[in-house]
């Protein structure tokens, strides 16, 4: 017979003395772990009969309590409802310091919530990959090899197919199906569409989509080879030609590697995509069409598809009757989705994309704006953007054989590393630390996406400061004329490559070093969120020393933390007239009521923002704030009940500042005796 | 003993400061003056223990009034709710 979870909650809690003696509640994937008030209310022996225990003991102050995977969540749940305490877990705190933040900053914080859970990932990937490409750029032979062909495929697996790890992320922050996020994900980087990064490439798109090529440009590449290519071309191989629509590229794949690569270089560098025909289309709307490009690295518009994704699941799942849920909301969700996500966030991107190269080409012109793309690289990496790069490199070395980009994305990609080196020094947190250690390497090697994602944008400072050392070393690249007749590497693989070595060096060394320095100074870690939120004043209650209102009942001791102001300055006439009773405001400085002597709840207003507590013939309420009854407990946290008996100091009413503020109320908390006037020697004010 | 029903009009209902005005107006009179709803009733001059009947906007309670001036308390308290609550 199933447990019943009720009972069992109920039981556990007469047990341990009621939910008055229960200070934190939580729960592991077995056991209910409980901090307990008064371990002599414990009646163990009852406890370890309750059907539904299989076990207890205690552990680091800890009452834990054996129920076993799958029932104790649900066990966990109902002790809650049956004693009133209230679910401090980390992930509230969390939700709770969330729900506060203006809007901006909620978005500009949702990527680096969505990439912490895949650090592992991408850091691993990154670092490998940085090294796997970089071996070749030193030991050409070495490219060649079955290993690096095998290495790069699983270095380069994570990013190649990024999308598919954002979306299930993304579901998760976003509370949609993770499955469906998947689906959406794996839709993005299908391979019937044509791997993202070979976009800008001819050679790609024509094989990919067997697009014809025009006859002159590939008489023009062939006549350009050298001799000795020139004579590997088989007799009668231009009679092959179908001269009324244009070479195949299957064609130019029949000839040996060499010479098939010598042409493909010529065309890449003469033709543009659009000159072969552009990208196939999916047609949909008559002449409007969907381009068969995926999204291979992109982060944003996965980000953007499966935030879409999640909010219609969520609402078909609210309309859609229950019988056919299961069949109609997925299906629903998937294809929706995958219209949004491939006819308005793709293209908009595509369209940004478009906007960002010809930017981009424009800054990396001259000397006196390469700083400004120096500046600005990384946001295209934190859009994704920078994989389009390898059109303006491959652009330079046809025009005048010298790629004058690679330093600016070099610079930038080195601050990056300079920042997150910085992060890595100066943090303490253990777990950051070591994300910030092989991100910086891996960015380094010119792999960013870990630092940029992991570590630099997630504090922002470190980005900024980054920002500022790409600027400066853009900048030096550009007046000294750096450049490489290769494309495709940045950072320590380039190397090899420049025209300057020693020239370079110095590039990097600045780029990495302001960005270092600058971090290491304005950077300041923060206090890890948990330990800053998650105060516990329930362990260890900080008892008030100020007393607000003296009689011979008794003394009433300041229950929330702040200024304390006479009645008859609260702002609002009924509290300042008295008629609720003698008392005193308080202008908070903290957002935790407590309990101002021991006693009894003798009500708990529905909202949340009132408390009226007794003891010995005093009758007190706690109201926070003016007019706060509107707020309806929005803001509110109420962790006691009707009927609780409470200690001085414990902890009764957790308020948010900024949300009575937002309402537009003064958060003046009245503290009154009611009945003042049956009370004698009535005496208010902090003393 | 006075009785009569009222629905509470006020949109947040008896809370505080409602409350504080009706006991303020009930400590007029010598009657003791009973606050009824469903299966719970309290003593009206109780001000936390009116409010944690949690009477919102829309209930109906009965309001008990027995004493000397009952009444005269009785319809004028009557008038005190629908002026106010």
């Amino acid at each position: 017979m199933a447990l019943d979870y009720r009972k069992c909650a109920e039981e556990i809690a007469k047990y341990i003395g009621g939910g008055s003696n229960v200070i934190s509640a939580a729960h592991c994937a077995t056991r209910l772990r409980l901090v307990i008030a008064d371990n002599s209310k414990i009646d163990k022996k009852a406890l370890e009969d309750v059907e539904g225990v299989k076990g207890m003991f205690e552990s680091n102050g800890q009452l834990q309590l054996i129920i076993g995977t799958g029932t104790v969540n649900k066990v966990y749940d109902e002790f809650l409802a049956v004693t009133g305490v209230s679910a401090a877990t980390k992930a509230d705190v969390k939700a709770a310091a969330a729900s506060k933040m203006p809007w901006w900053k909620k978005i500009l914080k949702t990527p680096g919530d969505i990439f912490v859970p895949i650090l592992p990932a991408i850091v691993a990937s990154g670092l490998m990959m940085g090294i796997v490409e970089a071996i070749p750029k030193f030991a050409p032979a070495f490219g060649n090899t079955g290993w690096f062909a095998f290495l790069d495929l699983v270095a380069n697996t994570a990013f190649a197919l990024l999308p598919v790890l954002v979306a299930i992320s993304a579901a998760r922050v976003f509370g949609g199906n993770v499955f469906l996020a998947a689906v959406i994900g794996l839709m993005m980087v299908h391979p019937a569409l044509l791997n993202a990064w070979n976009a800008g490439s001819v050679q790609q798109v024509a094989v990919f989509f067997g697009k014809p090529l025009p006859l002159d440009a590939v008489q023009n590449a062939i006549n350009g080879l050298s001799p000795e290519l020139a004579s590997q071309i088989p007799a009668g191989y231009l009679a092959m030609f179908d001269t009324s629509n244009g070479v195949s590229a299957s064609v130019i794949n029949s000839l040996p590697s060499d010479v098939a690569n010598g042409i493909w270089g010529t065309l890449n560098s003469s033709l543009t995509v659009a000159d072969i025909g552009g990208i196939s289309k999916f047609m949909l709307f008559g002449s409007y069409g969907i381009s068969q490009v995926g999204y291979q690295g992109h982060v944003i518009p996965v980000i953007l598809a499966i935030f879409c994704m999640s909010k219609i699941e969520k609402f078909l799942h609210k309309v859609v009757p229950e019988m056919i849920d299961l069949f109609v909301t997925p299906l629903v969700t998937v294809v929706v989705t995958a219209l949004l996500t491939f006819t308005i966030i793709g293209p908009v991107f595509s369209l940004l994309e478009n906007y960002v190269l010809i930017g981009a080409k424009w800054l990396a012109s001259t000397p006196y704006t390469s700083w400004i793309m120096g500046a600005i690289y990384p946001w295209t990496v934190f859009l994704g953007l920078h994989h389009m790069y390898n059109v303006i490199e491959a652009g330079m070395i046809a025009q005048t054989g010298l790629n004058t980009w690679m330093p600016i994305a070099s610079a930038a990609n080195f601050a990056q590393f300079g920042a997150c080196l910085a992060v890595a020094v100066k943090v303490k947190n253990a777990k950051t630390k070591a994300v910030a250690l092989p991100a910086s390497l891996s960015a380094s090697l010119g792999i960013t996406e870990p630092a940029i994602f992991g570590v630099n944008y997630r504090f922002m400072k470190p980005f900024l400061c980054g920002m500022a050392g790409g600027a400066v070393g853009a900048l030096f690249g550009a007046l000294f004329k750096l450049g490489a007749p290769v494309y495709g590497v940045t950072g320590i693989p380039a190397i090899p490559a420049v025209n300057n070595i020693p020239l370079y060096l110095v590039e990097l060394l600045i780029s990495a070093g302001v960005a270092f320095v600058l971090t290491l100074f304005i950077w300041k870690e923060e206090k890890p969120e948990e330990k800053a939120k998650e105060p516990e004043p329930e362990k260890a209650p900080e008892l008030p020393t100020v007393s607000v209102i003296r009689c011979a009942a008794g003394t009433v001791m300041q229950p929330v933390k702040g200024n304390v102001i006479a009645r008859e300055a609260i702002p609002d006439d009924t509290f300042a007239s008295g008629v609720l009773g003698d008392g005193v405001g308080i202008e908070p400085e903290d957002e935790l009521v407590v309990a101002p002597f021991d006693g009894t709840i003798s009500s708990v207003a529905e909202s949340r923002h009132a408390i009226g507590i007794e003891a010995n013939g005093m009758e007190m309420l706690i109201h926070v704030g003016v007019d706060t009854v509107n707020m309806q407990g929005d803001g509110f946290e109420c962790l006691v009940k009707e009927g609780d008996e409470v200690k001085l100091g414990q902890p009764l009413i957790r308020f948010s500042r900024e949300k009575i503020k937002a309402a537009g109320y003064s958060d003046t908390v009245a503290v009154l005796l009611t009945n003042s006037d049956d009370l004698e020697g009535v005496e208010c004010g902090a003393k | 003993m006075k009785s009569f029903e009222y629905t509470i009009t006020d949109p947040v209902g008896i809370h505080a400061r409602p409350a504080g005005v009706l006991v303020k107006e009930i400590k007029k009179y010598a009657s003791t003056v009973t606050v009824n709803k469903g299966e719970k009733s309290v003593n009206a001059l109780k001000l936390m223990a009116l409010m944690g009947m949690g009477i919102k906007q829309g209930d109906t309670i009965r309001v008990d009034v027995e004493g000397a001036d009952e009444e005269n308390a009785a319809a004028e308290i009557e008038a005190f709710f629908k002026a106010n609550l």
